[in-house]
């Protein structure tokens, strides 16, 4: 999550930027205004995002899932980071975001747990205080993740993080764990849920979900690597994502956050296209939707086109 | 100005001058990790320069091809060697060490443009009439080169050399983000948990130690130079003049 933050702080600073400069683009203008009293029939909706290409690209996915249902939408996608894009929606500046519901619920003040359900649970009884709902989540989730080589997984014969502690020759790997690893309890700590000593661990030290790291663990110099689930670098070296079968990251489903007075008043289909977006997409599409957008350089537009229609959803 | 007195504590904090994380074992790595690449570059831009200098041969490609080394910035060099060569430095069974190695390789190409091109100039800037005396003593081109020409070029090669390793020391500290040891350890670490005694520490400690590599070879090029070249700007006057008083 780490290097969308990044992204998300690039993005806000520009569109901080880029809202300083267009005009009309205030709290006040008829097109923001519009989202706010939107609903009842009208099939008019006002779309925001923060601004890594993943939120932009789920935003979009939204967009022509409604649109091709004969919604109108406004587009504001990439708008900054979450304490940027948060009020927004709660003041009403748009309508629906794509969110993590884990990295939503702890800002929100809440804590959220291993179990995607659980944490569902608390983010909509936080997000009842705010005025806001969030429908179906979708498989896919963005979180940090342990990730080998497929050649490791085969050999080792592993595909969860409990399988990899049993596994003969476990303690011959070399991790590429980022510096903070040691002092983090979703690092470390989740290490030595699965039975790990961390001490004793053969550990080079590299930033997670970042490139040095994807690089090495592709050339072998590290065996496992902290990456982010939905990492581009996970299709493009085909490695293996290890299932954190003991839930110690916490989920974050990406799910629809909307406005709850843009819902009451929200026609019947609405729920029901977000949600078979949601169903159809799990981390794997995810992952290769973002290598098309962020290695391949296609349009966010072509590329959510492309997979709704694959999908029989627009 | 607490902060200065957390950097300063971090400092006096005993932990941070032991084991294999404290700053004398940081500042050994970071060392290994430059005199080796800087000695590899000596080693190759030192005869080439030269070569080129005393003969001009190829000289506008081989000058061009390393300035345009020079503008590449040294993290690109770096993630361009990691992804070339990091593979093939496990294949050959030095996986323990392949952070570092890439990182020396990329301090090495880091460290030829200045190298390379002061010993061109050094070299190719020595006065014809000095060279021909020598021809005129019976002297052959290698021995032109390593009486006349080194010796003369040397305070304009040294300077290459000197700007090279306090490069080479300065930068070094990127290694840290692909795994090695040195300096680096204490920015990126620091960084990665919101430190920042720590990193402004360990920048200090790259700066010091760059500092201290600029003196250490203006002293080694003080001593190197022929005492008849010392003060270069007269000494070729105070030469040619000398050879004057023949009354031509």
């Amino acid at each position: 999550m780490r290097m969308h933050r990044k992204l998300a702080l690039g993005a806000a600073t520009l569109a901080l930027v880029l809202s300083a400069c267009a005009p009309g683009e205030g709290g006040s203008s008829p097109s923001a205004s519009a989202g706010a009293t939107g609903g009842e029939g009208e099939r008019s909706i006002v779309i925001g995002s923060a601004g890594f290409y993943e939120a932009q690209l789920m935003a979009e996915i939204y967009a022509q899932a409604l649109e091709a249902n004969g919604y109108t939408v406004e587009r504001k996608l990439g708008i900054g980071p979450r304490d940027t894009v948060q009020p927004a929606l709660e003041s009403g500046d748009f309508d629906l975001e794509p969110e993590y519901i884990g990295s939503l619920l702890t800002y929100l003040g809440g804590e959220a747990a291993g179990d995607p359900e659980e944490t569902f649970t608390n983010l909509q009884a936080a997000l009842d205080e705010v005025g806001l709902t969030a429908l179906d989540y979708a498989p896919a989730q963005d979180q940090n993740a342990f990730v080998v080589r497929q050649e490791t997984a085969s050999e080792l014969g592993v595909s969860t993080m409990s399988e990899l502690a049993d596994a003969e020759g476990a303690s011959d790997l070399v991790w590429g764990l980022p510096p903070e690893c040691e002092t983090n309890v979703l690092c470390s700590g989740a290490l030595e849920q699965y039975g790990f000593t961390y001490g004793d661990l053969n550990i080079e030290q590299y930033a997670a979900c970042d490139a040095p790291v994807a690089q090495a663990l592709n050339d072998g110099v590290v065996d496992v690597a902290e990456l982010c689930s939905t990492q581009p670098d996970i299709e493009r070296f085909n490695f293996v994502v290890l299932e954190d079968d003991l839930q110690t990251q916490p989920s974050e489903n990406i799910a629809p956050i909307v406005r709850n007075e843009w819902l009451d008043a929200a026609p019947a289909d609405f729920a029901e296209i977000l949600n078979a977006v949601s169903a159809a997409m799990d981390t794997e599409t995810l992952t290769s939707l973002g290598v098309r957008v962020a290695v391949d350089q296609e349009s966010i537009e072509d590329v959510a086109a492309s997979w709704l229609s694959d999908n029989g959803l627009n | 100005m607490e902060f200065f007195g957390e950097v300063a504590a971090w400092f006096a904090d005993p932990a941070n001058w032991n084991g294999p994380d404290g700053i004398p074992a940081r500042i050994g790595e970071h060392l290994v990790l430059s005199i080796v690449p800087l000695a590899a570059a000596v080693a190759v831009a030192l005869p080439v320069g030269a070569w080129i200098g005393h003969t001009g041969r190829f000289s506008n490609l081989v000058i061009n091809i390393a300035n345009v080394g020079r503008a590449i910035p040294s993290l690109a060099i770096l993630a361009l060697a990691a992804m070339l060569l990091q593979r093939t430095i496990v294949d050959i069974g030095l996986r323990d060490s392949a952070s570092e190695i890439v990182t020396m390789i990329a301090l090495f190409f880091l460290a030829i443009p200045p190298i390379l091109t002061n010993a061109y100039v050094g070299i190719n800037e020595v006065d014809d009439q000095i060279v021909e005396a020598g021809r005129g003593m019976g002297m052959r081109d290698l021995e032109i080169l390593r009486r006349v020409e080194i010796p003369v070029g040397l305070p304009v090669i040294l300077v290459g050399v000197r700007t090279a390793a306090v490069q080479v020391v300065a930068t070094a500290t990127l290694g840290a983000v692909v795994a090695t040891g040195g300096l680096g350890r204490y920015i990126i670490d620091g960084i990665a948990q919101r430190r920042f005694d720590e990193v402004f520490a360990g920048a200090l400690i790259v700066a010091a130690l760059s500092i201290a590599t600029e003196l250490g070879f203006s002293f080694i090029e003080r001593r190197a130079t022929s005492p008849g070249l010392r003060g270069r700007d007269t000494a070729p006057r105070e030469l040619a003049q000398a050879g004057r008083p023949g009354g031509i």
